[in-house]
């Protein structure tokens, strides 16, 4: 039998099977094998969230949207934005550089005729505010990680819609934020999308209705990846403050970016937590630095997550040259198993019993890109005025992330329970472009 | 009338008897749910002025909360109408047959009892967001503790918020950053001379506290039960032969006076890792302690501190204060053995209790005991138990001392010995054996003597028990949990011996 009762999401009852046949027949109809005619759904339909992914966003209300963090992830999501809806206002930007707020706003005038005038371009720490204060419904927050959790209090509160970059949370504290200011948002019915767009992509969303239709069975286990060449750095520029230094190479600080593990290997964790529906109750890690020019984060991670039901759920990342690259998701179940490298699902005998139909789509829809999909799916549920909150959900894949990196660190096996009542706090409490503590900021040494 | 038509006249008839019955229902109902209705046999107007304090009667956003909101499952619910049937009946009965004076409303308002009248399912049917704009992040950590674990560990919401509804002095949710000094009487520059074998105060320098130390004769005595003495447990089998040393025993159970005066010189910041507080305090030349963080809430529990035992520290806090004195005073405290302990409890008699009396007529176990009242004319004297305690200590000087002339040796609060539990120690523990000092490792330790709550038979000289650490902090959401406080245990204190005759 299973074991449901630990689930985060557990739904199923024996009463619950009457309904599974209805769910599991689209399953059927793309199985091969005729003879397991009899699944047993993990969450039946409506139980679980499918985005509607059409081309272009429904048109209705006009909306004012503020962007804060105007570099390359900001820029691509404002365009993005642009690209999923007609009928929004860029009204607003907020960054710490003008060298990266001001080519974005000649960009987004010469590209889309969108006009923002000097007195709505905020540069500083306290940016944010005023571009939520400068009379937008929506906000797009692309800032490094650390920040995150403030802007989206501080857009909540203000009845500002918010789209989140991931990671949204890298340290406990921040965790907490957020999961309280999610609970806010919810309350409000606002509308909050993270920019972990798989959630988006049509190709792992059709894979996700086949696993809680039940074609592999009940997850037994699962492996994720995203082990890739060295990633971008910035050495220090005369006349850089050590703070001006630290941002601009952000990628490379952990205080800023949480570690590649979470800043960038969150994406993949959270396939497994979403699909699974289960969250992590210890971590044990391995990491090292080998390669990396500035910062003082790890090259590599390789993480053993055990689930709150006692599954196993392996993590790797890498970021070094010369090595073989792997972007993707595997999950286990009693019946067969799932891979995004290949899309497919198979049989315990290995014959692919479900493959997901690129052709079809291509047909049926003419834009794929999940990052500009995330975006009509946001615009949608503003003008629909369906609150949708997805902040809740990828704060525990940051905190799954959290706990690999500490576990990594630290060579200890780190607990939920301890993680998430823990007093780490990455936040400075003085932003300014001045003197940081950097010889504090050195590589850790696991067992020590 | 034809039949059929009977027929139709019985159906319509029994309709509206139906409809009667359930609408008399509903109003009844409605009507026995109004504060007046409540107010009618609940005669404790102290509730009433408390309510209006709180912020259930006053606050920003102008909603009154009433009576049977929270001393009742969310309204319409089944297991509201059961409570109001079950609850109902009770509350007559004891209207009927019960004066005013019957009732301890102080202990109603404990963080025991008050999970008995106020339903979680309540609470959270008007706090639907239990994460609301302004929440800190101590808030936020807390209620994230409670949604993962309120089904697993039985959390209830009243244990944090209990004065939510009603009104308390000095309750405070939050954390205490200063500790209330007594500030009469002479501060100490000088600890005791202590010349010879006797009774002596200690007083401790830099402070206004000092201890009533009494000077215990060595000797020999019969340590635990025989197989078949009344509410006698294995683990206290066999009885057997122990010699103890001279020593001397703290007159009463440590006061909060005695413990704040060690909390303010020795206050620690919260942040240190428990790991960094051992490896300090435990350094040879160690010349000053870490001690205890700032706790939740005060706790006295509101019971009033000065002579009264001090309580919920760790056995870890407890060794700590006798580390600090041993260090203002220069002689070696520590805790008593649990040789030692019985030893002294027993005061040189070899009966259940230092007093006369058997346990079967002073528990409260046992039908004719429950119907028929228990005896309770010595134990009164001599020991704060279930029956005497209004649900809580009392202070030293309401008992009398024992031969040796301790206080509260039996009852008031358990105490911590230094010796970790095992229940076959007595097994182990030879015969003729001197100065004992119990299993070499464990995980919980001896607590002896009983507390205010318990029943007679548990304050029995040779009953042992043990810290239990996971279910007396359940309810701390820190993790590491505390090392100095504990969330779900009152009845806990300790006492401290001397050794040796001088320095």
């Amino acid at each position: 039998m299973k074991e449901k009762s630990m689930s985060r999401r557990s739904f199923l009852t024996g009463a619950a099977t009457v309904g599974a046949a209805a769910v599991a027949a689209p399953a059927l109809l793309a199985s091969c094998s005729g003879n397991n005619n009899k699944l047993t759904p993990l969450k039946k339909e409506g139980e679980y969230y499918v985005p509607e992914l059409p081309d272009k966003a429904i048109d209705g209300k006009e909306l004012k949207v503020g962007l804060v963090g105007c570099g390359a992830r900001g820029s691509g999501a404002i365009n993005d934005l642009l690209n999923a809806a007609n009928g929004i206002t860029v009204v607003a930007l907020g960054d710490v550089f003008g060298d990266r707020l001001f080519p974005l706003r000649d960009q987004l005038k010469r590209d889309w005729g969108q006009d923002i005038p000097d007195e709505r371009c905020f540069l500083g720490f306290d940016s944010y505010q005023k571009v939520i204060d400068a009379g937008v419904d929506m906000v797009i927050l692309t800032t490094p990680p650390v920040f995150r959790s403030e802007t989206f209090k501080y857009a909540t509160e203000k009845g500002v819609h918010s789209f989140l970059e991931k990671p949204i949370a890298i340290d406990a504290k921040g965790y907490r934020s957020i999961m309280a200011t999610a609970k806010q948002a919810q309350a409000k019915g606002l509308s909050v999308v993270v920019g972990t767009q798989r959630h988006h992509e049509r190709r792992y969303v059709e894979a996700n209705k086949q696993i809680q239709a039940g074609l592999i069975g009940d997850i037994t286990g699962g492996n994720v990846y995203w082990n890739q060449g060295m990633l971008w750095y910035r050495q220090r520029e005369a006349g850089w403050t050590d703070m001006e230094w630290n941002i601009r190479d952000w990628v490379n600080w952990k205080w800023l970016s949480g570690d590649h593990i979470i800043e960038q290997h969150v994406h993949n964790i959270d396939v497994f937590l979403w699909m699974s529906g289960l969250k992590p109750v210890s971590a044990t890690s391995f990491g090292a630095r080998h390669r990396r020019v500035t910062g003082d984060q790890f090259d590599f991670f390789s993480t053993d997550f055990v689930m709150e039901n006692g599954i196993h759920m392996h993590s790797m990342c890498r970021q070094i040259n010369g090595c073989s690259s792997k972007v993707s998701e595997f999950i286990q179940g009693s019946k067969g198993s799932w891979d995004s490298e290949t899309n497919e699902i198979k049989d315990m005998e290995g014959n692919v019993i479900w493959k997901y139909d690129e052709e079809k789509a291509k047909q049926e829809f003419e834009q794929h890109n999940p990052y500009v999909l995330e975006h009509v799916d946001w615009v949608n549920h503003i003008r629909k005025g369906t609150a949708h909150e997805e902040a809740t959900d990828n704060a525990i894949s940051c905190m799954a992330g959290i706990m690999g990196r500490e576990a990594a660190y630290t060579g200890q096996t780190v607990t939920w329970d301890d993680m998430t009542q823990s007093e780490q706090n990455f936040l400075p409490e003085k932003l300014e472009l001045g003197p940081l503590d950097l010889a504090s900021m050195t590589v850790p040494v696991p067992g020590q | 009338m034809t039949t059929r038509k009977k027929y139709l006249l019985a159906v319509l008839g029994g309709t509206l008897f139906g409809i009667t019955l359930v609408v008399a229902a509903l109003y009844t109902s409605n009507v026995t749910s109004t504060n007046e209705s409540c107010a009618a046999c609940h005669i404790h107007p102290e509730a009433e002025v408390s309510w209006k304090q709180s912020k259930h009667f006053s606050n920003q956003s102008g909603v009154q909360t009433d009576c049977a909101a929270c001393h009742l499952p969310p309204s319409g619910t089944p297991n509201y109408y059961w409570a109001k049937v079950k609850i109902g009946l009770h509350d007559i009965w004891m209207y009927l047959t019960h004066s005013k004076e019957d009732f301890d409303f102080e202990s109603k308002r404990t963080e025991e009892y008050a999970p008995n009248i106020v339903f979680n399912e309540s609470c959270k049917k008007c706090h639907a967001n239990l994460y609301p704009e302004g929440i800190t992040d101590d808030g936020v950590a807390a209620h994230l503790y409670y949604d993962e674990n309120e089904a697993k560990l039985n959390l209830q919401c009243v244990t944090c918020h209990l004065d939510a509804g009603h009104f308390i002095d000095g309750y405070k949710h939050e954390k205490m950053t200063t500790a209330p000094i007594d500030t009469t009487g002479p501060v100490y520059t000088e600890p005791a001379s202590v010349t010879s074998f006797s009774n002596f105060t200690e007083t401790i320098p830099g402070t206004r506290a000092s201890i009533n130390m009494v000077a215990v004769p060595g000797g020999k005595f019969t340590m635990g039960s025989n197989k078949g003495d009344k509410f006698s447990r294995p683990d206290e089998y066999p009885a057997h032969e122990v010699t103890v040393s001279p020593f001397f025993m703290a007159e009463t159970e440590i006061t909060w006076n005695q413990y704040w005066a060690f909390y303010a010189e020795t206050m620690s910041e919260g942040r240190t890792k428990p790991e960094t507080i051992y490896a300090n305090n435990s350094r040879p030349d160690v010349d000053a302690v870490s001690g205890p963080t700032p706790p939740f809430g005060i706790p006295d529990q509101g019971w009033g501190m000065g002579s009264r035992p001090a309580i919920t520290m760790t056995h870890y806090a407890a060794e700590t204060f006798c580390q600090w004195l041993s260090l203002k005073t220069g002689r070696h405290y520590r805790l008593p053995t649990e040789a030692e302990w019985e030893y002294a409890a027993r005061g040189g008699t070899q009966t259940p209790y230092f007093f006369e009396g058997k346990p079967s007529s002073y528990s409260s176990q046992g039908l004719w005991n429950s119907i028929f009242g228990t005896d309770t004319t010595t134990i009164n004297r001599y020991a704060i138990y279930a029956l005497n305690s209004k649900n809580r200590t009392q202070e030293p000087s309401r008992v009398a001392a024992n031969p040796f002339g301790l206080r509260n040796m039996l009852g008031n609060v358990m105490e911590y010995c230094q010796d970790w539990y095992a229940e076959d120690a007595y097994e182990k523990a030879g015969t003729n054996a001197v100065d004992p000092k119990g299993p070499a490792s464990g995980t919980d330790y001896v607590v002896r003597g009983g507390c205010y709550n318990d029943d007679a038979s548990e304050l029995r000289c040779a009953a042992r028990r043990h810290s239990d650490y996971e279910a007396w902090l359940k309810t701390d959401p820190q993790n590491p949990k505390s090392i100095w406080w504990l969330s779900d245990i009152k009845g806990i204190g300790f006492r401290i011996v001397c050794e040796g005759f001088t320095k």
